[in-house]
């Protein structure tokens, strides 16, 4: 019988990992420690926002919110603290573990110099609200997260996929998506191009990156070895030449002569 | 036989003949002009766009997904993939954020040549979009030229990482080779030579009117719509926001280096032109102040060029080939790979495009849980939906090459 | 008024040369290679490198074109994805015979570096390629030996093409 492998995520993992290994933490800080950011959260609280969490890691401060709250809370954020850029928006696979996604939005405050990220959480299935009426940037931002993790997004107005084509199946930045690509993603341009009855014709991918075949004469022919394509390998086969003119040299065009020409000793001219 | 109605003509659901006049054009994907493999859907009144789609993804290689495969060290040389005209300030990017995961401190000497470096990318990827910009535009001298110093450049960098477009010139933890001899010398017999060549550019341009006609008050941003669109770098300041992720948030050595940030406050075509061409001129400021710096580091025989942390980083080669520890602890960096923290870290740098961000999250395993990277490009991109319309044709080239987007950047 | 006298028989004269309609054709073919502009990724931009002020294609008739109508041949240079795979073959279809393909750069080889799920493992999947020019990414001499190369094979091939027709179906 084959040996049984977890499919919910099938992205590589260590192959060994010591027993007693305990990861460390990228320490995390209270948010009390910088002023900045203690007023900020202290904005959000005051609004009725519940706050799940908050500190500080790597000098930015991350805060949790429900996933209802986005809109308010980048809107506050945005009109109220002059964090007036959305740098990033994206989310986070954790179906295996926790049953969702967690989505994180990166805000950018010029005239403070400071950055934050308001994360949370929403399941599988559950819908998350646009902020693209807010800024602008999360409009293809959104989209690229639907395109990629399949997350759900209300109130879009051009919820289509962005990075892979249209007819694509499945969300590439899911974990339980292998990074060489399922069944459709292998036959995709054959089937697109040539259509279904090519696959046997054009045959599969090679994916194996130390396959050397030196019998294989379809895809490369050795150097000075060359043979026309989808001939036989014929192991006494004569060298040809690599010179890139013929002997007797080409019809009206002069060959090079290296002592006759000027070699410059120096590139950098 | 070929079947050649397998690919259906493109616009069989597209209907050309609308009641509104209107007209779709489709630009791209593999258009001279688009940087790469853009392909936008116009639709147009007559000459004019009443409304732009742009479509990416036509150079998606699932490069986050690579990620979340491989090792930290193993990503670096992806990276350069990423923005390929300024491959060493991907590369730099990337190791920083992972060093701020892990809390690395990196030599003096490491930080002078990865400045160095990041601003010799700064120059190619400048002079690369004045080649490029111009040449779209029908400018081909300039092209010819900016090529010329370009490949200057890239003799720089090749003599000092042995490539010239992909570079992986920068290592988490430092750098992993010390400048060259002749690196210096060559360094600056460009920037002696480099204000007279922006002369040249500048001679053929400035008063140049077709050039003048198609930069001037053509593709204007407005403040807003740059800052919710999340434009950054040289978008951003054309449209009179002073913010350098250098100035602002400083990284390496720019708090110690002396060096202006060009703003416009026009937000056209043509001011993003100047502060290009002022970028330069500062990046070549910085670079001799750069050379200072290291002969500073020469002459306090600060020679590290690596941080210590055995943990995370191999020992320098010397020790590896002479001390058994140094050499299982490479071996095992090298096999399973660094495990850094359990944690998150989102860090911005100032690439020759804007923002360049890398967010990771690690749950302390050797392969990074997600990893996401915040291109420029992509926002420069995006800001086309609501640049074009209102603009003819001929301006969606110049407005293209004014955005600088590269495609390798955008769809990842 | 100066009178010339042209001897045909010295050198510099005007050059008098038999040979045959194989070789006359497959001179002018093989010399004056105009490209499609096919740059998908950073290889394009070598290729642009090439046909700048340093490399320029240009002395070896090389001329870099826009249109497939006006191209001889293809140098498919960088990452070929699944999005884009019908584009490349709609404009190698476009281009008139005779033409030839270069897979420029690993990606284009076998998919090089890029082993996910988004690319396509080599051109020669979607267009008969006639010569792979391996390095991520080639430098441009590299790339000029590669049409140099391609020059030798159009020359020993027949003028008038007997062979199959390069067809992956
Ligand atoms: S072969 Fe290398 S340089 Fe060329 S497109 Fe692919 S990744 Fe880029």
């Amino acid at each position: 019988m084959r040996a049984y492998t977890p499919k919910e995520n099938v992205q590589k993992k260590a192959y060994y990992t010591d027993r007693y290994w305990v990861a460390p933490q990228v320490a995390k800080f209270d948010v009390e420690s910088d002023a900045v950011f203690s007023e900020d959260l202290k904005a959000i609280k005051d609004a009725k926002i519940t706050v799940l969490e908050a500190f500080i890691q790597v000098d930015q401060m991350v805060v949790y919110i429900k996933p209802e709250d986005n809109v308010a809370t980048l809107e506050l954020l945005r009109d109220e603290c002059g964090y007036t850029q959305l740098s990033e928006l994206s989310a986070i696979d954790w179906i295996s573990k926790r049953g969702g996604f967690e989505v994180f939005y990166q805000m950018l405050s010029m005239t403070k110099r400071k950055r934050l990220r308001i994360k949370c959480f929403i399941d599988e299935k559950q819908p998350i609200e646009s902020v693209q009426s807010l800024f602008r940037s999360a409009d293809w931002a959104e989209r690229e997260m639907y395109d990629m993790f399949g997350v759900i997004i209300n109130n879009h107005p051009f919820m289509k996929r962005i990075l892979m084509p249209d007819d694509w199946e499945g969300h590439p930045l899911r974990k339980t998506y292998p990074l060489q690509g399922d069944e459709f993603a292998a036959w995709y341009e054959v089937d697109k191009i040539f259509g279904k009855e090519a696959r046997d014709i054009i045959g599969p991918e090679i994916r194996d990156t130390a396959r050397v075949d030196r019998y294989d004469t379809e895809r490369f022919a050795r150097l000075g070895h060359e043979v026309p394509k989808g001939a036989e390998f014929n192991p006494d086969q004569e060298k040809t030449p690599l010179a890139y003119q013929e002997d007797d040299g080409v019809f009206l065009i002069e060959g090079f002569e290296e002592d006759k020409s000027q070699i410059i000793r120096d590139r950098k001219r | 036989m070929q079947n050649t109605n397998r690919l259906r003509p493109f616009f069989e659901n597209i209907t050309f003949d609308r009641d509104d006049n209107e007209l779709v054009l489709n630009f791209g994907p593999q258009h001279p002009s688009a940087h790469g493999q853009l392909r936008l859907m116009l639709h147009l009144q007559q000459e004019q766009i009443v409304k732009a789609h742009p479509d990416i993804g036509y150079l998606h290689r699932g490069m986050e997904k690579m990620a979340e495969n491989m090792i930290y060290n193993e990503f670096m040389p992806t990276t350069d993939r990423m923005d390929y005209i300024a491959s060493s300030s991907n590369n730099y990017g990337f190791a920083l954020a992972v060093e701020k995961l892990i809390g690395l401190e990196v030599p003096r000497r490491a930080k002078v040549i990865r400045m160095m470096l990041l601003e010799l990318n700064r120059l190619m990827s400048h002079i690369f979009w004045l080649a490029t910009t111009a040449l779209d535009v029908g400018a081909m001298t300039v092209f010819l030229y900016a090529f010329r110093e370009r490949e200057y450049l890239m003799d720089i960098i090749e003599d000092y990482c042995g490539a010239r477009l992909t570079h992986a010139a920068i290592r988490i933890g430092g750098v992993p080779l010390d400048i060259q001899d002749n690196f210096i010398y060559d360094l600056k017999v460009f920037l002696d030579k480099l204000p007279e060549n922006m002369k040249d550019y500048e001679d053929l341009l400035d008063t140049n009117r077709i050039w003048l006609m198609r930069m001037e008050n053509v593709g204007i941003i407005p403040t807003e719509m740059a800052l919710s669109w999340g434009c950054t770098g040289p978008m951003l300041r054309a449209s009179g926001v002073e913010w350098d992720i250098r100035k602002e948030e400083p990284y390496e050595l720019y708090d110690e280096v002396e060096f202006n940030i060009p703003v416009s406050d026009k937000g056209d075509n043509y001011a993003r032109y100047k502060i290009y061409m002022a970028e330069m001129r500062e990046s070549a400021k910085i670079l001799y102040q750069c050379i200072d710096m290291y002969a500073e580091t020469q002459k306090n025989n600060q020679t590290e060029l690596m941080a210590h942390a055995p943990q995370y980083i191999s020992a320098p080669k010397l020790d590896i080939m002479t001390q058994n520890y140094s050499l299982m602890q490479h071996f095992v960096l090298v096999t399973q790979g660094m495990r850094p923290p359990v944690g998150e870290v989102y860090i911005p740098t100032e690439s020759p495009k804007g923002e360049l961000g890398y967010f990771i999250n690690s749950q302390g395993g050797p392969y990074p849980y997600r990893l996401k990277l915040r291109a420029p490009s992509f926002w420069h991109t995006g800001v086309l939906t609501d640049l074009l319309p209102g603009h003819y044709i001929p301006d969606v080239v110049s407005i293209i090459g004014t955005t600088n987007i590269v495609f390798g950047e955008i769809d990842r | 008024m100066a009178q010339h006298q042209v001897n045909y028989m010295q050198d510099g004269g005007l050059p008098v040369a038999l040979t045959s309609i194989d070789k006359l054709v497959n001179w002018g073919r093989s010399n004056s290679l105009w490209a499609l502009t096919y740059g998908l990724a950073c290889c394009g931009i070598e290729m642009m490198a090439s046909g700048a002020s340093r490399y320029d294609f240009d002395r070896f008739g090389t001329i870099f074109r826009a249109s497939p109508r006006q191209a001889d041949i293809m140098i498919v240079a960088g990452t070929l994805t699944k999005k884009h795979a019908e584009f490349i073959k709609r404009l190698y279809d476009q281009m008139t015979e005779p033409k030839w393909v270069i897979s420029m750069g690993s990606c284009a080889n076998t998919g090089g570096m890029f082993n996910t799920y988004a690319t396509v493992q080599g051109v020669d999947r979607v267009i008969p390629v006639d010569l792979y020019l391996p390095g991520c990414a080639p430098r441009p001499e590299s790339l000029q030996y590669a049409v140099m190369l391609l020059q030798k094979k159009i020359r020993s091939q027949k003028a008038i093409k007997t062979q199959k027709p390069k067809r992956l179906m």
